[in-house]
């Protein structure tokens, strides 16, 4: 490297008599130069790691709509997921942060059942499809089933775990609230991402 | 001259250093077959220079991303050119240094001491690899964007540091990719990757060379670089050269296709992922194989048999050095080689067949066109970004939320039965509605009641049905005449686009008819017109299928404006004007809707 933080010595003809004077110098020249560089090195990874310090979008519980909209039949209903969504230095108010299906149950104490959109697999947006009997779930990029209950039905599926349920809410009678959580994908298990 | 030369070469060396390079003796002599490694520097040294111009035109945020490309392709002199040269020697790139690796296993030429020569050439291929797997996205349409996030998204596969990976990658906590993202990919791209390639590009040559000379000393015959092996090497280059430019122009030279794709530009809204999104040719073989394990094992296809196999060829040059080992290492680079064409040609007829894929690309393809039209008619792209018109296009729009919220109950299907079918179908057929024809079949006797208007709804024993089956059936030739003309009065208060000529043509029969509504047919006796009759009893034809009507019956028909009471199942989809987060439309997606519904976008 270029010069060191001391001023050397004047050249010496026979540096090898001072191997002391040699050794410091040599040391002092790697601490200097190496600290020059790592530290501007190292602020620069702790920038490129801030994304660690961030979380996930994920929220408490919204309203998403009322129960009359869903199909008596228990056909599921594609809903966005509205709120405020920030990235980096922009806030965007009320713009779709996710998406959801909402679907009647016909059980008394759970009466709507919520699915998230997204493919626990790698994160692809799984769709509707209605078919000769009750309809199911694909996810059209490794083409995993599911059935109207989220449950995978391929004998192998590409799926690790079944579609992921929300928490839903009814309130005042008819208002459906639903937990919006976005969960890990390519887990075996359900883990809400932090 | 000859001074000046002089005088720069006394303070520089350069022209030993040039013999020292062009001198080179090649053991064995020059050959076409020794020309890969010398392709491969060609091939990078177009990517730098075509990269370095696509660099000068590139915005990387998402609102500028995907329109500084669509720029360069379409309004920039050449500009399609560069991005489809860039675009194909990258995967020509990648092909050459497949070549060349098989070659230096095939050849046995990984052996000692050519081990790092070999290490370099690999490290090459994984590089190029990273270079179309971070260059793919900087385009930013629906394609790169679906299938990259799906590629980023394995490394949540790995244990422990997955997560972590991931939004260092994506630059911010995801799911979706933010601002970050495309800053943090073009610096990979090029500052790392790039960059990265030169170098192990330049030590490779130094190691090659290096191995070179110690072998030219005990080779029989030798030949100097230059210019024997330097001419075969040009040539070669410029072969590539030529495809790669074949390739380019495979669609033209003008046009909307010119060049590369460009698809639609890249929607963040998981409602709206590209389900068509598939990846480049050269991972499609680890796409297939991965379908080939239960998704509890992903981490398997994805993460531990590639780096297994890589940990394999690493090794080669060690295993090679017995006769065996060396056809094991032969056997198994083929084996790899045939698994992934394989794999990938089924993948690809896997995909042919399915009528999914094959719906979800014609779409994007029709969007990645629709959006070109709507920035002709814009004159330019808003501040906000291409997606703003297309999210604000009706013809765009307009499908996605019937299907979404209509076709439970309603068909949109013309006469030959194509369009949008309800799941069960319950409800009028809405292709054209309150057209002259629609309205025509409507107030047909034989027609009314079937499934196209009121067939299978609660009206169908209504007054009205009652009305038109009796009334309105065995009609002679004069109320015929008077018939049609109360459909083309009634009709042309929709003030239908695609119909405005007519309309405008037929104004003295459309007075006539409006009479004959009012006074001889009795229709005012239900329904209000203008000035006549009153509301209650039928929905309003003042302004019949006009945009406004349209709007207040899906906002809420059952208001007394329309059908009251006696509204069917059809739900209120924006009951509350005053709390619009109650509404299940945005008064903006109604807008949309009705729009389409009257066939009013804009159309080149
Ligand atoms: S992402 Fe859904 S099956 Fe792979």
């Amino acid at each position: 490297m270029e010069a060191p933080c001391k001023t050397t010595s004047s050249p010496d003809k026979s540096s090898a008599a001072e191997p002391r004077r040699g050794f410091l110098a040599k040391a002092v020249a790697l601490a200097c130069g190496g600290v020059t560089l790592l530290a501007p090195a190292a602020v620069g990874v702790v920038a490129f790691l801030n994304p660690l310090r961030q979380k996930s979008l994920s929220g408490g519980f919204l309203k998403i709509t009322t129960l009359p909209v869903l199909p008596e039949d228990g056909a599921p209903r594609r809903f966005s997921v509205i709120a405020d969504r920030v990235d980096a230095w922009n806030r965007y108010a009320r713009q779709p942060i996710g998406s959801i299906f909402l679907r009647r149950t016909g059980e008394n104490d759970r009466p709507v059942e919520a699915l998230q959109v997204i493919c626990p697999h790698a994160g692809c947006t799984i769709e509707y499809q209605k078919t000769a009997q009750r309809g199911k779930f694909v996810c059209p990029c490794h083409v995993a089933n599911f059935d109207l209950s989220g449950k995978r039905t391929d004998k192998k599926s590409p799926s690790p775990r079944d579609m992921d349920t929300l928490e839903v809410e009814m309130r005042n009678n008819t208002e459906v609230w639903v937990k919006f959580e976005n969960f890990r994908t390519g887990a075996a298990k359900k883990i809400a991402e932090a | 001259m000859k001074a000046i030369l002089d005088w720069f070469d006394h303070r520089t060396g350069l022209s030993a250093a040039w013999r020292r390079w062009a001198d080179h003796r090649i053991p064995g002599g020059a050959c076409w077959c020794k020309v890969w490694p010398g392709a491969v520097a060609f091939a990078f040294l177009v990517q730098a220079i075509t990269g370095f111009f696509l660099w000068v035109h590139y915005s990387p945020s998402d609102q500028s991303a995907w329109e500084s490309v669509y720029f360069l392709q379409h309004h920039v002199a050449g500009g399609w050119l560069l991005r489809a040269v860039h675009h194909y020697s990258a995967q020509m790139l990648l092909v050459l240094v497949g070549i060349y690796v098989t070659q230096l296993i095939v050849t046995g030429a990984y052996r000692a001491p050519r081990e790092l020569v070999f290490w370099t050439a690999l490290l090459m291929g994984m590089l190029s690899l990273a270079l179309l797997l971070t260059g793919d996205l900087l385009a930013w349409d629906q394609n790169s964007y679906a299938g990259t996030h799906v590629r980023v998204g394995f490394l949540k596969l790995l244990p422990w540091v997955g997560d972590a990976l991931f939004k260092i990658a994506i630059g911010g906590p995801g799911p979706a990719f933010g601002h970050l993202a495309l800053p943090r990919f073009l610096a990979l791209h090029v500052g790392v990757f790039a960059v990265g390639f030169l170098v192990v590009l330049l030590l490779h040559g130094v190691l090659a060379r290096r191995a070179d000379a110690a072998e030219a000393e005990q080779a029989e015959h030798t030949a100097p670089f230059w210019p024997d092996q330097a001419v075969r090497v040009a040539v070669a280059a410029l072969l590539v050269l030529i495809i790669v430019v074949a390739l380019a122009l495979q669609h033209g030279v003008s046009g909307d296709h010119v060049g590369a794709a460009l698809g639609s530009p890249a929607d963040l809204d998981p409602a709206n992922r590209y389900a068509g999104a598939r990846p480049e040719w050269a991972f499609r073989g680890l796409y297939a194989f991965s379908e080939l394990f239960p998704g509890e094992w992903a981490i398997l296809p994805i993460f531990v048999i590639p780096g297994l196999i890589g940990c394999i060829v690493l090794a080669m040059p060690f295993v090679g050095r017995i006769r065996a080992g060396h056809y094991f290492n032969v056997a198994l680079t083929a084996v790899v080689l045939v698994g992934i064409v394989a794999l990938s040609l089924q993948s690809l007829a896997k995909d042919r067949n399915s009528a999914e894929h094959q719906a979800a690309v014609d779409e994007e393809r029709r969007q990645a066109d629709r959006v070109l039209h709507l920035i002709r008619a814009a004159d330019g792209i808003p501040a906000e970004g291409a997606l703003s018109l297309l999210r604000g296009d009706p013809s765009t729009q307009g499908p996605r939320l019937f299907r979404q919220y209509c076709a439970s109950c309603h068909d949109h299907t013309n006469g030959a039965g194509t369009g949008i079918k309800a799941e069960e179908s319950s409800a009028p057929n809405l292709h054209a509605y309150a057209s002259r024809e629609w309205l025509a079949g409507l107030l047909d006797g034989e027609q009314i009641n079937t499934p196209q208007y009121f067939g299978n709804t609660a009206l169908r024993n209504g007054t009205m049905a009652s009305f038109v089956e009796e009334s309105l059936s065995d009609l002679d030739d004069d109320e015929k005449e008077d018939l049609a003309k109360i459909v083309m009065a009634v009709s042309a208060e929709a003030r239908l686009k695609p119909q405005r000529k007519l309309d405008a043509g037929n104004a003295e029969q459309i007075r006539h008819g409006r009479a004959l509504l009012a006074d001889d047919y009795g229709c005012t006796s239900c329904h209000k017109f203008h000035d006549k009759g009153q509301l209650g009893d039928a929905p309003d034809l003042t302004g019949y299928g006009s945009r406004q009507w349209l709007i207040g019956v899906i906002a809420n028909p059952a208001q007394t404006r329309f059908y009251g009471e006696r509204n069917d199942r059809m739900p209120a989809y924006a009951e509350s004007p005053d709390d619009p987060a109650a509404n299940t439309l945005s008064a903006q997606d109604i807008g949309l809707l009705v729009d389409w519904l009257r066939g009013e976008w804009y159309e080149e």
